[in-house]
């Protein structure tokens, strides 16, 4: 009972790392960022890369994000620029063709087959907590989790920066003025949601088969938190996740077969009786 | 929509399929084949646009109804003996409810949350016909040995004669296009894309027309379903995929949405890359993303929208040239 529920946290840890990333992008930029899971996909293969070539997990864990986030800030220079007065939907093709892209990259360099990267000796084993026994990297990811969304909570909500950050999108003409490059905000911000994204990946690294097919699973359950904790909504996004990755770690354990349909039913349910999510205020979505 | 573009729409009802025939007859097996192909994923795509391109609808979900389209025709024709003629006409149904049903459940949505609605309601179906409904559909073998329709004793395992059957389909199903994007219906779907709140207030029912712009794009998309299983003589779950969903996608946007000639366009030139570039790279889907960013960067109206702009610039070349690309690729008004 309790390690499941505390795997369906960690479960929600590694969906709100990721919702995260997208609900930062799409709040401080309006672009929902399809290709989102196959950033994700390359934080995994990177983590994967580093530790092969250096042997060190907690490298790994660093350098991924780091060399994503600057492909993310590439990305956004290149394919997000010149596209933000057009419509959302314009954004969501540009995205759409990356994952193409990003995907056909990940399967010239790495192949079709399965990788794995082992558990650092640190992290192995198992703990017993209230009486049940839990494995020890599942408490990393809830305690990791828990601290980069902290993090990203302060810095955005209580910072300087983060305030900058969010009036450098709600008037960028205004911020312009005021001598900020309201251009660079945005590539750091993207490049932000995309070391985001990478990170899930190194940290889901370990526990998951690392392969071609693991960023279309990972956003469509993505997209399921956003659609049901409302976008652009953080603790919205935390609630979703969290109800989700019970479900999934509850469902595995009693009805295995059934947890994608359930996934869906409970998303269907939602949008037929709140549209607007389970948490959002707003009346209506009009993004 | 304008009289000269109801007439050219007309002429491209009744030339394609029969340049498609006449094609079909002057050429090799493989060509034939080719062109069946083309046919079949053309109805799919004009289905598709009038949802997407029309209505200004981004659906990610389209490969649920060609899916569904397809197992219902090989299903009925496979297991319950049922005429081809009819299981299309099941296939059509089969498309039509299921795009009737994407639509009430995302009645409220709109936009961005649409696109990702649907694309995780069709996720759902490609999981019950991957796993769940593994009884009926083959799971993931699929099902082999679907037969083809027959009809007066013709043989329509001869590929040129199924051209000239799907040719049949296409243009009953192009000029029934034409006619809807015409009539009021089309200006309403066309209007909505503009601007669906000014379209409510006007006092049309949004979600009606919304409704019905799904059911039919959804039955035309089962007819593609089914007549692909049948030319194939195959169906499996690779067509429920999202990467099916993104293939008509990109077919859509490469020709240029929204106008008639677009998707049959954009589809010819899809076939034509994979064809090309398959030869050289077995990576031709990554050259295929490359292409789609690049039309999505620098030619939103699609090939339709490039060749418009070019034969416009010549007949007026002394107009500014900006403002001449924005109306050549429809984006003025809507750039708000």
């Amino acid at each position: 009972m309790v390690a499941t529920a505390l795997i369906g946290l960690s479960i929600a840890m590694l969906l709100f790392l990721l919702a995260a990333g997208l609900t930062l992008v799409f709040g401080m930029l309006g672009v929902i960022n399809f290709a989102h899971g196959a950033i994700y996909m390359l934080g995994a293969f990177g983590a994967f890369e580093v530790y092969r070539t250096t042997g060190s997990f907690w490298l790994a864990l660093v350098v991924a994000p780091i060399v994503v986030a600057l492909i993310g800030a590439a990305m956004e220079v290149v394919l997000l620029r010149p596209l933000y007065d057009r419509d959302h939907v314009e954004q969501l093709l540009m995205t759409f063709g990356a994952i193409l892209v990003i995907e056909e990259a990940v399967r010239m360099v790495w192949g079709l087959g399965y990788r794995d990267l082992p558990l650092p000796s640190a992290l192995e084993g198992s703990v017993p907590v209230l009486g049940d026994q839990v494995a020890v990297y599942r408490l990393f990811l809830l305690a990791a989790g828990t601290a980069v969304g902290a993090g990203l909570f302060l810095l955005i909500e209580k910072t300087r920066l983060g305030m900058v950050l969010r009036a450098a999108m709600s008037y960028p003409t205004m911020v312009r003025a005021l001598g900020i490059r309201v251009d660079r905000v945005r590539t750091i911000v993207f490049a932000v949601g995309a070391a985001l994204a990478a990170l899930a990946g190194a940290i889901a690294a370990p526990i998951v088969p690392i392969q071609v097919g693991m960023s279309f699973t990972i956003i469509v359950d993505c997209f399921v938190v956003v659609i049901l904790g409302g976008l652009g909504n953080i603790r919205g996004a935390i609630a979703a996740a969290i109800l989700l990755g019970l479900v999934q770690a509850f469902g595995q354990h009693y009805f295995p077969s059934w947890i994608e349909v359930v996934t869906y039913v409970v998303l269907i349910g939602v949008l037929l009786i709140r549209p607007q999510g389970l948490f959002s205020a707003a009346p209506a979505r009009k993004a | 929509m304008s009289r000269s573009r109801w007439i050219s729409s007309l002429i491209l009802t009744f030339s394609i399929p029969l340049v498609a025939v006449a094609a079909a007859f002057a050429s090799d097996a493989g060509t034939q084949y080719l062109i069946a192909l083309i046919l079949v994923w053309s109805i799919f795509a004009v289905g598709f646009d009038l949802v997407f391109g029309v209505a200004g609808i981004l659906s990610f979900g389209h490969a649920a109804f060609f899916g569904a389209g397809a197992y219902v025709y090989a299903v009925l024709t496979l297991d319950y003996g049922v005429s081809g003629l009819a299981a299309l006409g099941a296939a059509v149904a089969m498309g039509t409810v299921m795009g009737a049903l994407f639509g009430v459940v995302t009645l409220r949505v709109t936009g961005i949350y649409l696109a990702l609605t649907t694309l995780a309601l069709a996720q759902l179906v490609h999981h019950l016909v991957e796993v769940k409904l593994k009884g009926i559909t083959g799971g993931t073998d699929g099902l082999a040995g679907v037969p083809r329709p027959e009809l007066f004793g013709i043989d329509f395992y001869d590929d040129r004669m199924f051209v000239v059957f799907v040719a049949a389909i296409f243009f009953v199903l192009m000029f029934a296009n034409a006619v809807m994007r015409a009539s009021p219906f089309g200006e309403v779907l066309r209007a909505m894309r503009q601007n669906e709140v000014r379209v409510e207030q006007l006092g049309y029912d949004v979600r009606l027309y919304k409704l019905s712009a799904f059911a039919i794009s959804g039955g035309y998309s089962g007819i593609a379903g089914g007549l692909l299983g049948a030319l194939v003589m195959y169906v499996g779950p690779e067509m429920t995929r999202w990467i099916t969903s993104g293939d008509v996608l990109i077919m859509t946007v490469l020709g240029g949405r929204g106008t008639f000639a677009g998707p049959v366009l954009g589809v010819v030139v899809f076939e034509w890359l994979k064809e090309s570039v398959s030869g050289y790279t077995e990576h031709w889907y990554g050259v295929l993303g490359i292409v789609f960013i690049l039309i999505t960067l620098y030619m939103p109206g699609g090939l339709i929208g490039l060749l418009s702009r070019l034969t416009k610039r010549r007949a007026q070349p002394r107009r500014p040239r900006r403002a001449d690309a924005e109306r050549a690729s429809g984006r003025s008004s809507e750039a708000a």
